[in-house]
């Protein structure tokens, strides 16, 4: 693992995004390089634009101009994307929600399974040793057969991993993984990714825990009103803040 | 209540009992046609594009605004004047799906729009394609949303089955109004295809409360 970004090779990039809804700018002049390996977190007061960088990223939101590139495919959103180029990111990166999004009426087994035999055409058999060896990752081999609302929170964050992770993506967004958890299950969920980090997966993760952001990301970028107002290493950015926005949001989240 | 009074409902209760079989037959033919057309017409009225979906919103809009009776004389009287000529049970089961396919299409689309869309966005993020995603989250879970609804408008299908008696069709209504006929028995005959209609339609309520109590549970 690094924490200079130049040393790895860029896997994705934005550059220029810009969405704008209803006339409200929810993201501005967005560039970012990530490179192979990296762990980038990016953290900011609500509404300022987290969230909807990392949706740019896999086009859940089409930026309304800019370009997106994910392992040298460039894709520039204002011309449009075409269907093909759209499944192949979608293949490329993989994400994670807040409210998990898993299949409440699938098992376990069949949430992470599913996928791989509809999208990668894997056969049931192949589908389910992938996921079976992924939960034991997780440490959720045991729920295999337990439908999702019968598992705790954290469990289904997991199971939510395992289900991105079984398309053998190559980079990885989380979309504050853990907010919807009560502390001790946030820690089961933060374990599993500090794990893949570990093991050199591309991450971009919007989050509120300052102590994973300092202790795993190899950068941390602090996004205010739709623009990114600054980035470096993380315990650099903690210490010494270069912005006074920047200062003001921190001194905000150490008060809690 | 007479001795004789039962003993002439245990005469004519054979003659029931055909009709009764017959409604049945006629009402589970038109829900299994009606809800697989009712299914279509959901997800085309579901479509993103006003254009697209139009023809839909149009047919659901005339067969549920249709009165089941003036589409059934529709059919079965209509029909033939532009060449058309069906028999009886064929005419009932046609109308009678036709008024299905269109209620239980909005019951349906209701279910399908209740399945929450963070689903739908893990879907598409995972590169599940709109077809696939339809077919694996939305449609099994909608429908499981709608049962409770759907059940509870089979019940009303198999009341609305009565109107068959009006083009002939010897369903239940038919054969009690054929006794009465010959009887001069209205009364005693009506009460009888009363309790008949009642034997089905009490015990179904009552398991549709349950099964809505039993999927409320678990959610």
């Amino acid at each position: 693992m690094t924490t200079d970004p130049s040393a790895g090779q860029a896997i994705l990039s934005l550059s220029n995004v810009r969405k704008e809804y209803a006339g409200h700018v929810a993201v501005d002049d967005v560039d970012l390089t990530v490179s192979a390996g990296e762990v980038v977190a990016i953290i900011g007061p609500s509404g300022s634009g987290k969230s909807t960088t990392l949706r740019c990223i896999n086009l859940l939101e089409v930026p309304d101009s800019g370009t997106v590139s994910v392992l040298g495919r460039t894709l520039d959103t204002a011309r449009g994307v075409k269907h093909a180029e759209l499944m192949q990111l979608r293949r490329d990166v993989g994400m994670v929600f807040q409210s998990f999004n898993l299949f409440p009426h699938l098992t376990v087994l069949r949430n992470v399974s599913l996928p791989q035999e509809r999208v990668l055409g894997r056969s049931r058999k192949e589908a389910d040793e992938r996921s079976m060896a992924l939960l034991e990752q997780v440490g959720l081999a045991s729920k295999a057969s337990a439908y999702p609302p019968k598992c705790s929170g954290g469990q289904q964050q997991r199971v939510a991993i395992a289900r991105a992770l079984a398309l053998d993506p190559k980079v990885m967004l989380f979309d504050e993984p853990t907010s919807a958890l009560d502390p001790e299950l946030g820690l089961e969920v933060l374990a599993v990714m500090r794990q893949l980090a570990d093991k050199g997966m591309t991450m971009i993760v919007v989050t509120h825990e300052i102590h994973f952001a300092t202790e795993v990301a190899d950068r941390l970028v602090v996004m205010s009103d739709g623009r990114i107002i600054e980035q470096g290493d993380p315990k650099a950015v903690l210490a010494d803040p270069q912005v006074e926005r920047t200062r003001t949001f921190l001194s905000a989240i150490r008060d809690r | 209540m007479s001795t004789s009074l039962l003993n002439d409902w245990a005469d004519w209760a054979p003659r029931l009992l055909d009709g009764l079989g017959l409604s049945l037959k006629v009402t589970g033919l038109s829900l299994a046609i009606g809800l697989t057309l009712g299914l279509v017409l959901a997800l085309w009225s579901s479509a993103k594009r006003l254009p697209v979906r139009l023809p839909a919103i149009v047919l659901v809009e005339v067969g549920r605004g249709m009165p089941a009776l003036v589409m059934l004389q529709l059919i079965y009287f209509g029909l033939p004047d532009a060449g058309l000529t069906l028999e009886t049970f064929p005419a009932v089961v046609v109308a009678l799906s036709l008024t299905t396919a269109a209620y239980t299409s909005e019951i349906i689309r209701a279910g399908l729009r209740a399945v929450p869309s963070g689903q739908l966005e893990a879907a598409s993020a995972l590169g599940m394609s709109g077809g696939d995603t339809q077919r694996f989250v939305v449609i099994p879970q909608g429908l499981r949303i709608a049962l409770p609804t759907l059940m509870g408008f089979a019940i009303l299908i198999f009341q609305i089955s009565a109107l068959a008696y009006s083009v002939g069709l010897p369903e239940l209504l038919s054969q009690a109004y054929s006794v009465g006929a010959a009887t001069y028995r209205y009364l005693d005959v009506l009460v009888l295809a009363g309790l008949f209609y009642l034997a089905v339609t009490i015990p179904a309520s009552w398991l549709v409360a349950r099964l809505e109590r039993r999927l409320n549970r678990h959610l």
